[in-house]
């Protein structure tokens, strides 16, 4: 069976085969920057449709429907419609810092790729920190948004983008114990290494009580350092207009609105791999039919499920929770995620010392 | 040359370049950003030790938080026009002689030492990796380890005591 | 290792009492009872009870030099927490985390007292600054003691800035944080080495406010609350000579006779600076800080000497100093008027407090029969038994001489000057009887310096 590990071996071989291997090398990056920035215009299409239509669904409406069957082709407009719109550079701003922000924001997106691993032995770089790049990559988007916030010269950008800096700030704290807790687990920040632990069931399943709690935070602190509703305070509308990209247009707002939607995607697939067993297929016991049943799924498919399913989740907190205010947002990490995480790391500690997990 | 030795280079040139456009630049946003790349750099050489932990770390703690927390005040701070005072002729005379004495006695030690053969150790060696430097920080160093939580523990509540409102 | 572990559990217990304990005096109390019993375990450290065997791997070396410094920092403390704990409630809300930071920074003064490795003298010089860069801040409405705060946090990262990078080239050299083996007995060291030790040598210089790296000093000691000047500039400015010392005198003693000459110009820089700077002062908090500056430059004779009478010299002078100082400044909070016209009159409303403030000014001074003489006559004897640099002898007792001048208006004010000497705040019957104490240790130390020296080697 042709799975994603086959065909990459394929190439590899044939690369090798052709050219010495320094040049085969350079090729394999030009292929995998090129399936990369294939991977976010297709994640761009599909979140961003699979977002309306669930917005839709859960407010009882049609939601778009007018542009190819069933309104599946709306998104291929907006973005031909953002692509065509003119770039404007507003008057005193900084222009260097603006043009660059969004390139920034972008390129932070696509670097924490490397180290997700999106089927069997499919993955960029199997780097032996997996887990510690992504959180620390991912921290630096704050960077090219507080760029866009204070070159924007607007007091809206500057909130937003002060408010956005706190807060991904703060919550990264969260995310990270919450990681922690399955690497104390595991034993190994390596992405394959985790993976390959929950062979035999799922961290979900296998760790109890700590990983349920480390669940949890996680998902309600990367709903928090993505900036989405119900922690969308870098741009309230209502309060902020657009927040750190009021003033951008055209293609360089589509950059940031599509690595809203890649960092959703990552931090999914992150949860999806260290708590849903990444391409794990779901096995009750061993050796029954219903786990053979599982393994003639391909992995690539479990995967995205996994991955869909926690961005569907991410999803309905949006169109479910009224939005927080910043002090709230700021309260419920530092006063009550951060010291719930921390005994939750003591737990998952003295649980993995004494054995006590499956 | 080898590639890693090109990307050696070319990191040793980035680092010390930006951190020259880091000390001239007038508007501190930018010296910010330009330090940000000097980390960057630096970094690139934690990786090309084969040191990834120390280069993500570099990364998540000056770049990540240190910086960002520093962009953080400088923006919020309008610093935008020339407000920086000016410094006395022969003050800046001074400096220029203190930091190039400084320099000279740096580059005349660095010239001297013994290390001259094997200017770095590329690619190989796992010092730097997490496994290895988790066993000598708790075994080796676990008593300095330990002891740098009083001082973590003392700055903050250095913190609170600053931050609290009377 | 007993008083380390025990001043930093007692740190965390004062951050929690203050919301444990309600009351400001519990706070006070439980701070002495646990100061005492650091002092307790620090002395039953010294003779073989060691309540924890921890194993440090050669990077810390808990010797007789290094615990007797420690008893005589905490009881110093102790006193200093007698004299002043009460008046630190003035200074901000935050009163048993005041406590609190005081506990972080005994723990980094028995760091600096007994390291082996540069990395534990960083460690410790480091837990000593941050708090004091917080102390110094703490009284929030104060435009002064902010300014001095910052000024100190900017210029004391600068100095440690240096000193991490010397650390760094003594390691390219040696390729070990081990002072025992930084430099080897006979061989010629690399100038890598060389570098490291002059940037090991000015940051601590910056760290003791030796000229010139004192700039900061009569600043943040002007600026800061006065209780805790008090503190800053007798325990830890005690605690950074005894880290300088520990270090020249193990890492580089083989290298004596290389930076003898240096630290020759900077002691006679600082003794310069501090004492005809001194003169022209105003206000006494200020006049304080340079003399600070000033018995800088006298416990750098030890340094510059680094033999058997200067070791036994710099326990003395620390005690002589830090008592001396803790009882000037314990009497300078509670006045109104800070200027040396605030102490116009003030030995005929308050005699007790006069003759134990001249006391401790004679002291300071170096007149004979007080334990400042001692000091200062120990540290020059060993300077002369050093050998070679007699200008420094002859320039250290002129100087000596010229530091008569202001403290002796501090007394002549008090003494022969007409005046009401506004007191701000209640004088306790127990404040005057620790004082009076205070005063009659000085004086014994004075004539028997043995009462203090015997310990250090029984």
């Amino acid at each position: 069976m042709p799975s994603l590990e086959h065909i990459a071996n394929l190439v590899h071989d044939w690369l090798n085969a052709q050219f010495s291997p320094g040049l085969a090398l350079f090729f394999e990056f030009f292929i995998i920057g090129v399936l990369i920035i294939g991977l976010f215009s297709i994640l761009g299409l599909v979140l961003i449709m699979m977002e309306r239509k669930v917005s839709a669904w859960m407010q009882l409406r049609l939601g778009p429907n007018r542009v190819g069957p069933k309104g599946m082709f709306q998104t291929v407009a907006d973005t031909v419609k953002l692509i065509v719109k003119e770039g404007m550079t507003p008057d005193g701003v900084d222009k260097l810092l603006f043009n660059l922000a969004p390139f920034i924001v972008m390129i932070v997106a696509m670097v924490i790729m490397a180290p997700l691993m999106f089927a069997k032995n499919f993955q960029i770089w199997d780097i032996n920190i997996g887990v510690f790049f992504i959180t620390a990559i991912s921290s630096l988007s704050v960077i090219g948004i507080l760029m866009a916030g204070w070159a924007s010269n607007n007091k809206y950008s500057l909130l937003g983008a002060m408010r956005s800096g706190a807060q991904i700030v703060s919550y990264e704290l969260s995310a990270g114990f919450a990681l922690l807790t399955i690497v104390i687990l595991t034993g190994d920040l390596k992405i394959s290494a985790i993976v390959n632990a929950q062979s035999d069931g799922w961290w979900i399943f296998k760790g109890h009580l700590p990983v349920w709690i480390a669940f949890v935070i996680f998902m309600i602190a990367v709903t928090a350092e993505t900036n989405r509703a119900p922690f969308d305070m870098a741009e309230a509308e209502s309060e902020l207009t657009a927040g750190f990209h009021t003033e951008y247009s055209g293609m360089k707002f589509a950059l940031f609105f599509l690595a809203e939607y890649v960092n959703i995607f990552v931090v999914c697939a992150l949860g999806a791999t260290l708590f849903l067993g990444g391409w794990q297929p779901l096995h009750f016991g061993t050796g029954t039919g219903f786990n053979r049943v599982m393994d003639y799924i391909p992995s690539s498919i479990w995967f995205a499920g996994k991955t869909f399913f926690l961005i569907f989740v991410i999803m309905w907190f949006r169109w479910t929770f009224p939005r927080l205010r910043i002090d709230q947002l700021l309260n419920l990490e530092w006063k009550y995620l951060l010291p719930i995480s921390m005994f939750n790391l003591l737990l998952a500690t003295l649980i993995t010392i004494m054995g006590w997990h499956f | 040359m080898s590639i890693t030795q090109i990307l050696f280079w070319v990191l040793t040139a980035m680092a010390i370049g930006s951190s020259l456009m880091m000390i001239t630049r007038k508007n501190p946003v930018y010296s910010v950003l330009w330090l940000i790349m000097t980390f960057f750099a630096i970094s690139g050489h934690y990786l090309l030790m084969n040191a990834q932990f120390l280069f993500i770390v570099n990364l998540i703690v000056y770049t990540g938080a240190i910086m960002v927390l520093f962009l953080y005040v400088l923006m919020l701070i309008d610093l935008r026009h020339d407000t920086e005072p000016r410094k006395n002729k022969w003050l800046k005379f001074a400096g220029a002689v203190a930091g190039g004495c400084l320099l000279l006695v740096i580059v005349a030690a660095l010239k001297d030492s013994d290390i001259k053969s094997n200017v770095v150790q590329t690619g190989e060696g796992d010092i730097g990796l997490i496994a290895n430097l988790g066993k000598a920080l708790f075994n080796e160093y676990v008593v300095p380890f330990e002891i740098s939580s009083i001082l973590f523990l003392s700055a903050m509540v250095g913190a609170v005591v600053i931050g609290k409102k009377e | 290792m007993n008083a380390l572990l025990i001043s930093a559990v007692m740190g965390v217990l004062m951050m929690f009492s203050s919301f444990m304990l309600k009351s400001k005096s519990a706070v006070r109390n439980v701070a002495l009872a646990g100061m005492f019993l650091i002092l307790v375990a620090n002395i039953l450290d010294t003779y073989g009870w060691h309540l924890f065997n921890i194993p440090t791997e050669g990077m810390m070396h808990f010797d007789r030099f290094s615990l007797f410094f420690n008893s005589i920092a905490f009881a110093c403390t102790f006193i200093f927490f007698l004299l002043s704990a009460r008046d630190m409630e003035k200074v901000g809300i935050n009163y048993a985390e005041y406590f609190s930071l005081i506990f972080f920074i005994l723990c980094g003064i028995v760091l600096v007292a007994s390291f082996q490795s540069l990395l534990i003298l960083f460690l410790g010089i480091e837990i000593i600054s941050i708090p004091l860069y917080i102390l110094t801040g703490s009284d929030k409405r104060n435009l002064k003691s902010n300014e001095a705060s910052l000024k100190y946090f900017l210029l004391g990262s600068f100095s440690t800035g240096i000193m991490l990078m010397g650390i760094t080239l003594l390691y390219g050299h040696a390729g070990s944080f081990d002072i025992t083996v930084l430099i080897k007995a006979g061989e010629k060291p690399s100038s890598l080495a060389i570098a490291g030790l002059l940037m090991l040598l000015f940051a601590m210089a910056f760290k003791v406010s030796a000229a010139p790296f004192h700039f900061w000093t009569p600043d943040v000691y002007d600026g800061a609350p006065t209780v805790f000047t008090s503190f800053m500039a007798t325990i830890v400015k005690a605690a950074a000579f005894i880290g300088f010392m520990r270090l020249f005198s193990t890492a580089f003693y083989s290298l004596h006779d290389q930076w003898q000459m240096v630290i020759a110009i900077i002691t006679a820089l600082t003794l310069l600076i501090g004492n005809i700077t001194a003169v022209f002062q105003q206000s006494i908090k200020r006049m304080l800080a340079y003399s600070s500056i000033s018995q800088a430059g006298f416990m750098m004779l030890a340094l510059f000497a680094l033999n058997g009478t200067a070791t036994e010299g710099l326990f003395l002078y620390v005690a002589a100093y830090s008592l001396a100082t803790i009882g000037v400044f314990a009497v300078l909070i509670k006045m109104k008027d800070y200027t040396f016209e605030g102490f116009n009159g003030f030995a005929r409303h308050h005699p007790f407090l006069a003759a134990v403030n001249t006391v401790f000014l004679l002291s300071l001074a170096g007149i004979p029969l007080t334990a400042g003489f001692l000091a200062k006559f120990y540290m020059l004897k060993a300077a002369v038994e050093a050998g070679g640099f007699l200008w420094l002898v002859i320039f250290a007792v002129l100087m000596a001489a010229v530091s008569v001048y202001y403290y002796f208006r501090v007394i002549q004010a008090m003494y022969f000057k007409e005046g009401d000497a506004p007191v701000s705040m209640e004088v306790s019957r127990p404040f005057q009887w620790v004082l009076g104490v205070l005063a009659f240790l000085i004086i014994l130390l004075g004539v028997f310096p043995n009462a203090l020296l015997y310990w250090f080697y029984f």
